[in-house]
């Protein structure tokens, strides 16, 4: 079994990395006019429209990672694919605000990924293909994150600025309301014996810090297709 | 370089303590109504009473430099060294008596002390930390050997009717919101000071060693969260109180008031658990040897929404360590972490080796500090 004190090492390392990646996050341009209230429907179903196409890849990164898991990890395993489980219809969520706000639906279902999603979609499919991707767990940290800890104050903004109605902002809603206990899990997981895994560690926190910087590119290029 | 020891501490507060039914008494009536949301406030932080340097009419028995210099004076009445031996004064506030010159040149003026170098500091609640590193580094690098560090605040000038009214009527509204009243109903009065030598007295029964200050600025991320002179936080849209027609047009369009942005405060939570935790994971804080935490918080709510992450994390430091005064005193701004240092002093608690951990955060535009000390204390010669 892992120690708790290497658990307790690599989650603070974690929010270390937190830290600066929101501060980051919100000085990214979309980001700090919503804290404004400064940004327009438009914008917000352009947002919609740009993280549905990485929402919708979310399930797939996690079984394909799932996949990679190999023995003695079927635990761990069967909690990733648990995981994909639960994540598989988040889409729709995302895809029944941007029609509430006066999006096609077609629009949203055929859209691309900017050129920000390309890069964080490559990166965890590469991540997800290498033999027991355990240091996916920073990516999840640092997504599951963002609902936990901005889903709740962007929708609170949005609301405010925009008017908008519940049925406009489920799908952060929902993150605010569910993502909540996302850092027992991860020390549920992490110690399950997997940081014996020589390295594990550094390489968590190093995707952790991948992660984010491809997040900030996808918020930054909203659009850009 | 040499070792440096905080050897006597000093407070002054103003007044009687004014409990929480009296504080409109003293702070005033805005329009002549008592306000709605006091009482919710007061729950939130946890603070049951404090002082005003205001008598009830609202006239000042004090000056902020007067509260500052008899914090000066009791601190040298506890040590053994006389005035003449001090060569450094650093002092902090968040506002001065005078827009100009420095506080510093007050305090030196009041207190008697003879000619020496000063350094003023204005901040918020951090600016007493950033006096004290001064004169931390002043003795550590040899330059001087005996430095009074002080810092001291008058807030509650700021929350008489009059520094509301003019807005309120100007902008067609009854009710002043909550990003002003709650500092209204959060903030009060009072100085503490701090002597530091780089001897320790053959004499002294009590001193704290110095070990590090560590001090960070996050405003590369963000705006103004408690400000004054200004009507917007927006850091786009800041148009100083000087730069009206008038001072009086600077009043009337919400430019004096001081407020605190709550969004903003909130989102500064993990910037400061953040930094500490890297400073725990660094190994400059080793959490299960810290025998005192002193934390300046200014909302007892806020304290909450920290423990579970802070247990997650192995960070945390138990509460029954937790030393804080801020319900019996107020909270008192950047002289907060004296008050606490000077009440652990005389409560003759501390022993030899006590780990001391003081944790200052300021939400102004988001300052973390931290503070180390160990105790150092000795059986009384016959």
């Amino acid at each position: 079994m892992t120690s708790k004190v290497q658990v307790q090492s690599v989650l603070r390392r974690l929010v270390t990395v937190w830290a600066d990646f929101e501060g980051k996050l919100n000085k990214v341009d979309i980001i700090d006019r919503i804290n404004r209230g400064k940004i327009s429907i438009g914008e917000y179903r352009d947002i919609l429209l740009n993280h549905r196409q990485q929402v919708v890849e979310g399930s797939r990164w996690i079984a394909r990672a799932a996949s990679s898991i190999e023995q003695p990890y079927l635990e761990q395993r069967a909690t990733f694919l648990r995981h994909a489980a639960t994540e598989q219809l988040d889409y729709k969520m995302l895809d029944e605000d941007f029609v509430n706000c006066g999006g096609d639906i077609g629009h949203i279902s055929n859209g691309q990924k900017n050129i920000g999603s390309e890069a964080l979609h490559a990166w965890m499919f590469h991540k997800a293909s290498q033999k027991n991707p355990f240091d996916l767990l920073g990516a999840m940290f640092i997504i599951e994150g963002l609902g936990k800890n901005f889903a709740g104050n962007w929708v609170k903004k949005l609301e405010q600025n925009l008017n908008l109605k519940p049925n406009q902002t489920q799908f952060y809603r929902y993150h605010a309301e569910h993502d909540d206990d996302h850092i027992e899990k991860l020390e549920n997981i992490m110690a399950s014996g997997i940081l014996n895994i020589a390295g594990l560690a550094d390489q968590i926190v190093k995707t952790a810090k991948v992660t984010g910087r491809l997040y900030l590119l996808q918020l930054e290029e909203i659009g850009n297709v | 370089m040499q070792d440096v020891f905080i050897t006597a501490a000093g407070g002054f507060l103003p007044g009687e303590p004014v409990s929480n039914d009296d504080m409109e008494e003293y702070l005033g009536f805005i329009h002549g109504k008592a306000s709605r949301c006091g009482k919710m406030i007061l729950r939130q932080n946890g603070i049951q009473s404090r002082h005003y340097a205001l008598d009830k009419s609202g006239t000042p028995n004090y000056s902020n430099a007067e509260m500052a210099s008899n914090a000066v004076q009791q601190t040298l009445n506890r040590s053994r060294i006389s005035k003449a031996n001090i060569d450094f004064l650093s002092a902090a506030t968040t506002q001065g008596d005078m827009l100009v010159p420095g506080f510093a040149s007050l305090v030196h003026h009041i207190s008697g002390l003879p000619p020496m170098e000063i350094a003023s500091f204005q901040s918020v609640c951090a600016s007493g930390m950033m006096a004290l590193k001064n004169a931390f580094l002043n003795v550590r690098a040899g330059e001087k050997r005996a430095a009074i560090s002080c810092a001291s605040e008058f807030s509650s000038r700021w929350f008489r009717p009059g520094f509301y009214e003019e807005y309120l009527d100007n902008s067609g509204q009854t009710d002043l919101s909550s990003d002003a009243e709650f500092l209204r109903w959060t903030l009060s009065d009072g100085a503490g000071a701090l002597l530091l030598e780089s001897d320790l007295k053959d004499d002294a029964e009590l001193s704290l060693k110095l070990d590090w200050i560590d001090l960070c600025s996050y405003a590369d991320r963000f705006d103004p969260c408690m400000y004054a002179g200004s009507s917007s936080n927006d850091i786009r849209q800041v148009q100083a109180w000087s730069s009206y027609s008038s001072p009086s047009e600077a009043s009337a369009q919400g430019a004096i008031m001081l407020k605190q942005d709550f969004d903003l405060l909130y989102r500064m939570f993990p910037t400061w658990v953040g930094h500490y935790l890297s400073l725990v994971e660094n190994g400059k804080i080793t959490p299960d040897e810290v025998d005192y935490f002193l934390p300046h918080y200014s909302a007892h709510s806020l304290k909450q929404r920290m423990i579970k992450l802070l247990q997650q994390t192995g960070a945390m430091i138990p509460e029954n360590k937790w030393f804080n005064n801020l319900a019996q005193i107020g909270n008192t701004g950047s002289a907060s972490i004296y008050l606490m240092i000077e009440e652990l002093f005389r409560s003759q608690s501390l022993s030899d080796g006590d780990r001391i951990l003081c944790f200052v955060p300021e939400s102004g535009q988001c300052i973390v500090s931290f503070m180390q000390l160990t105790a150092v204390r000795r059986e009384r010669s016959k």
